[in-house]
């Protein structure tokens, strides 16, 4: 009986503490990605994935909009700022914004490639090859912790946007 | 022998007991903090003579009071909605209540049909919790299981996590260093969070013109989510309820008029109504500078008993649901359920008003 009353509080030791690893939290603070990741300059301020938002909110001066939502239930506020040319998006994470995406709007800014909104559907195989192709409208890249896709309209660029792998 | 049976019983009942125990402990009790995840779990004292059943995201629990529903019309109902809720999800929390009770109508909020896996949604460990808002709270049913099997993650699939959603301790063993006051004090039991299935703010945070999304690639809705589409029609269609496919009012996320003209096409095809509310503000009254709390995503209070109001009107009108008021069963119940709701509501707008001053 002593045997089976172990053999019971080992099972029950087993299925308390089984190593079951489901933290909510995403983790990508602090981490650095094992390839470097799609960045933006606008105006001598480097933008990157997960990177604190304040200095870089900072650098960029007064934005243009400001719009903030909620998650359904989880505390904080995803927040994008809109600086006329492109939006920059931002996640909460314990208590501080991190930058999460950007995105153009125009064609004042372009990105590292040289790709802008007007580009050619040409121009943008020349930068990124043709794997990407979804047959239809848009390309998708993943680069490091980071992924852009580009959307064509009639055979040109009509939107860029960056946003953050966070898997 | 008999001995050493009834020492293997009882400590098998003792090993029972300290497992439940531990787990009423470890789980998350959702009652500072994301009250959302109460909501599932609620229905099952609410559940019976529902005429109206409401299934979906937060655009049902947060924008649709069934209290003015009754006050108003008699229209007894419930919202069966928790945070993020997939159309798989909905769908067997409608299989589900279908063995508690059968209504006249069930109204489903078709936002979700933008989601095709759990995959679309965005941050996995985020959808991680917002899974266990809408199944933690499910009883133990195949309707359960296979909501489980449906909305399981590519990581919870790696690590075999299904089980951890019946047995939520495997889940939640390592909260043993997180747990806080509440935790010991709603341990065997919980406040009720909502009104029926509404989650009630009392909160103003006008919405401005500032709003964007980024365009889609594709506007068509996926596969997955037609499909399960399909079966609440079918479900629905067996049981002898009307389906009724309604987009809440709310300004975000965007509602895009490709999607509207799909749901549109399909509730014509297959002979359903379909409201997309966003058209009828002005006739619900909603002004969006004072009746939502966090800038147009969700209704407060004063909004979501704006869009009863209306939506009542139409449920008797259009879908022929009763007036119950003449039941003094039904009346006493609801009375009870009236005062409840109009105390909630008071002490959350002296909580606002303490806040200002």
């Amino acid at each position: 009986m002593k045997k089976l009353i172990a053999l019971m509080m080992a099972v029950a030791m087993v299925l308390c503490f089984a190593a079951c690893d489901n933290g909510t939290a995403p983790d990508t603070q602090g981490t650095v990605p094992a390839e470097k990741s799609f960045t933006f300059t606008y105006q001598g301020t480097e933008i990157t994935f997960g990177a604190p938002a304040e200095p870089i909110l900072a650098a960029l001066g007064e934005e243009k909009t400001y719009t903030e939502s909620a998650s359904c239930a989880f505390e904080g506020l995803d927040k994008t700022y809109g600086y006329g040319s492109f939006y920059l998006t931002t996640y909460p994470m314990d208590g501080k914004d991190y930058i999460y995406a950007w995105y153009f709007v125009d064609d004042m800014v372009e990105n590292e490639e040289g790709i802008h909104i007007g580009s050619t559907q040409a121009e943008v195989e020349k930068a990124y090859g043709k794997d990407g192709f979804n047959g239809t409208n848009s390309y998708t890249m993943k680069k490091g912790n980071g992924m852009l896709v580009i959307l064509l309209e009639n055979e040109l660029v009509s939107s860029i946007q960056y946003t953050m792998l966070t898997d | 022998m008999k001995k050493k049976i009834a020492l293997f019983t009882s400590v098998l009942v003792i090993f029972a007991l300290l497992f439940f125990c531990l787990q009423a402990l470890l789980v998350p009790k959702y009652m500072d903090k994301s009250k959302e995840g109460n909501l599932i779990g609620e229905y099952y004292a609410n559940a019976g003579n529902n005429d109206v059943v409401f299934v979906g995201d937060c655009e049902v629990y947060e924008n649709f009071s069934p209290i003015t529903l009754w006050e108003e019309y008699g229209i007894t109902s419930y919202i069966r909605g928790s945070a993020q809720q997939l159309i798989w999800q909905s769908y067997y929390l409608m299989e589900e209540t279908f063995r508690y009770e059968t209504p006249k109508v069930m109204v489903f909020n078709v936002l979700s049909m933008k989601y095709d896996t759990p995959k679309s949604t965005g941050d996995q460990d985020e959808r991680e919790a917002y899974n266990r808002m809408t199944l933690d709270g499910m009883r133990w049913s195949s309707s359960k299981w296979n909501s489980i099997q449906a909305s399981m993650t590519e990581q919870e699939r790696e690590k075999e996590a299904q089980f951890s959603y019946l047995l939520p301790l495997l889940r939640f063993h390592d909260r043993w260093s997180q747990l806080t006051a509440d935790d010991f004090t709603y341990w065997f039991h919980r406040l009720q969070v909502s009104d029926n299935g509404y989650l009630m703010q009392t909160g103003i945070k006008p919405a401005g013109d500032d709003y964007w999304e980024p365009p889609l690639a594709d506007y068509s809705f996926g596969e997955n989510s037609w499909y399960y589409l399909d079966k609440m029609v079918e479900l629905c269609e067996s049981k002898g309820t009307e389906l009724v496919l309604i987009k809440a009012p709310a300004l975000s996320p965007i509602w895009h008029d490709a999607w509207d003209e799909q749901i549109a096409a399909y509730a014509k095809e297959k002979g359903l109504k379909y409201i997309n509310m966003l058209e009828y503000q002005e006739e619900m009254g909603i002004d969006w500078s004072v009746d939502t709390y966090d800038a147009g995503k969700h209704l407060n209070v004063y909004g979501a008993e704006k869009a009863a109001r209306w939506f009542g009107d139409y449920l008797q009108k259009e879908c022929g649901v009763a007036d119950r008021r003449n039941d003094p069963q039904l009346s006493a119940l609801w009375t009870k359920k009236t005062e409840a709701y109009n105390d909630r509501k008071a002490l959350l707008e002296s909580k606002k008003s303490e806040e200002i001053s």
